[in-house]
């Protein structure tokens, strides 16, 4: 059966545990990645760490805390203001801020399933294997595209 | 209560017995949060039924389907209003008020919380508050505890103020056939007195230290509030109707209309304007939306909780308990009325005050013989509802929206410790009651 290990980047750029915000955004902004898995030492996953995350940290706690305002058309931050945010936390670990709750396959998962989950959650998806949940690839759209448009050659 | 219909053995057990042992049951699983409150509550008067303690007509008589009403009109008479910004642009113009100045704003946030508590229910209003004071304190670079610890209070204490402002009220002027005119002229004196001195100490706790740069202060000042408004049509629908419905609970003695048909009356009518001009298909989405932010989970509480205690009266046992009280305090109006004064605050700051109050409605009701009848009992009304409802302010799981305000601290990355507010706030709603105490001394006994 074709599974996720099919379409993976079986080596993805990754953010270690250890990383500072400062750091991953220099890596992000370099690369223009959308997402990128975070790691301990021995390669478990840890969570995702994205651009996402970046504009969470820029933009008012207010608006996006759980229950937060809905709508802030009235707040006339800047972007100086939106780089004050940002600036406060460069030096904090990324430890604090990633998604722990990303959606993850493993390698086994079917291929349909695993695009499944791409389709859903709308941006690259971490492949993890055992119970360690060790890091074992990424799948993205391109990676998924390339794939399947090999399929006609 | 009508004992001589009760039911005077359940599975080979004293009714009363059966009843006060379920009740107690009820009482602790609601206490512990291990189990939804709605499910126990309703469990706990199905049990009642199902074992005979009272009949199914009995029950559903024992369901105040005014308080029912009423809670559910207004929820979803806010939902629709919320829509509109009006919360926030509200919020954000009391802060410019004081010139962003930290304490001013304060000031403003805990009155704007107990004016928006006074007429809508606790929680709404703290949901609606808090994400702005986070806003607001994050641009003034001050934590936003001092403000979440004041806006707890307002909101309790505001909400003591009117009939429709917390759940005990409504039961209470529901259950003693009080008018909304009632609670503005008994209530709202004592709530405003004990707002004032509430915030004397907030002030010297924690509002004289507060201090912001003329920078900060200047990006609040800048904050656009007429463009939180973002659907003026729906604004002036909502507060048309929002204002004819405050005017039919002012007139609703007059009129001869219990508050749960103008409640329900103004939802119905809101919902109508909110959808007219759309296709059937898009009215069916709005209407389902609107009716999924009315919480289900607390109506479902409120009818459980009517059919159990409504099964415990049944038995006698809350005369039984009465006569005990009324034995303690010598049949003295002044002692019983400072006993449940007290009784009732202390209780309500570590449960839940809406069983408590359901419990004590009927318990109060049985003293009318020996004040010489119901008429009498006013200064008891008064002080259940002046206990129940500051009394929330005792702990953080004294009132829904403690936790709710607590919830959202801790989701910000400032959270509002058991103890810590406890510490503060235990000894602050005392001093609230004691001014309470006061007040119904000098104006009722």
């Amino acid at each position: 059966m074709m599974t996720a290990s099919l379409v993976m980047d079986p080596h993805p750029s990754v953010l270690h545990a250890g990383d500072t915000v400062g750091q991953a955004v220099k890596l992000i902004m370099e690369h223009r990645y959308r997402n990128l898995p975070v790691v301990d030492e021995q390669g478990r996953y840890l969570g995702v760490f994205g651009i996402n995350t970046l504009l969470r940290m820029v933009l008012p706690p207010a608006v996006v805390v759980e229950k937060g305002l809905t709508t802030a058309p009235f707040v006339t931050d800047g972007l100086h203001d939106l780089y004050l945010r940002l600036a406060a936390v460069e030096d904090r670990p990324i430890l604090e801020f990633i998604n722990e709750d990303a959606a993850v396959v493993t390698s086994d998962t079917p291929l349909v399933e695993s695009l499944l989950v791409l389709y859903r959650t709308r941006t690259s998806v971490p492949v993890v294997e055992g119970e360690e949940r060790r890091l074992v690839g990424m799948i993205s759209y391109w990676d998924v595209g390339s794939h399947i448009l090999e399929q006609g050659h | 209560m009508h004992s001589e219909d009760a039911v005077h053995m359940v599975f080979g057990w004293d009714a009363m017995w059966f009843a006060g042992i379920l009740f107690v049951v009820t009482y602790v699983l609601i206490m512990s949060e291990k189990i939804n409150r709605a499910i126990v509550a309703t469990s706990a008067a199905a049990l009642m039924v199902l074992a005979g303690v009272i009949s199914e007509q009995r029950a559903i008589d024992g369901v105040d389907f005014n308080t029912i009403g009423l809670l559910t009109g207004m929820m979803a008479i806010v939902a629709i209003t919320r829509r509109s910004g009006v919360f926030q642009y509200l919020a954000v113009w009391a802060t410019k008020k004081v010139n962003a100045e930290p304490w001013g704003i304060l000031v403003m946030l805990a009155l704007v919380t107990a004016f928006l508590s006074a007429l809508l229910d606790n929680v709404t209003t703290v949901l609606l508050i808090a994400p702005v004071t986070l806003l607001i304190t994050e641009a003034l670079g001050v934590k936003a505890y001092p403000y979440l610890f004041a806006e707890i209070f307002a909101s309790n204490i505001g909400g003591a103020a009117t009939l429709i402002g917390d759940p005990p009220n409504i039961m209470i002027g529901s259950a003693v056939g009080l008018s909304f005119n009632d609670f503005v002229i008994h209530m709202l004196p004592a709530a405003s007195l004990v707002m004032v001195v509430s915030m004397l100490p907030i002030y010297w706790v924690w509002g004289r230290h507060l201090q912001a740069s003329e920078e900060n202060r200047r990006r609040v000042m800048n904050y656009r509030e007429r463009d939180a408004i973002t659907d003026r049509v729906l604004l002036i629908k909502s507060l048309s109707v929002l204002a004819l419905v405050i005017l039919g609970f002012a007139m609703a003695h007059t009129i001869g209309k219990q508050p749960s048909t103008i409640a329900l009356a103004g939802a119905a009518l809101l919902l109508l304007l909110d959808n007219l001009g759309r296709k059937p298909a898009k009215q069916t989405e709005s209407v389902h939306a609107t009716f999924s932010e009315v919480e289900w989970v607390t109506i479902f509480f409120f009818i459980g909780l009517f059919v159990v205690v409504h099964g415990l009266e049944s038995t006698g046992l809350l005369t039984l308990v009465a006569g005990e009280i009324l034995t303690l305090t010598g049949g003295d109006l002044t002692v019983t009325a400072m006993a449940i004064l007290w009784g009732s605050a202390i209780a309500s700051a570590v449960v839940d005050n809406i069983p408590f109050v359901a419990t004590t409605i009927p318990l109060i009701k049985s003293m009318a013989p020996t004040f010489g009848g119901a008429e009498h009992l006013m200064p008891l009304w008064w002080s259940l509802a002046l206990g129940a409802c500051l009394g929330g302010n005792g702990s953080l799981v004294g009132a829904s929206a403690n936790l709710i305000v607590a919830g959202f601290a801790e989701r910000s990355r400032q959270p509002i410790g058991f103890i810590s507010f406890t510490l503060a706030a235990f000894p602050l709603m005392i001093l609230g009651i004691g001014v309470a105490s006061v007040y119904v001394y000098l104006r009722y006994l």
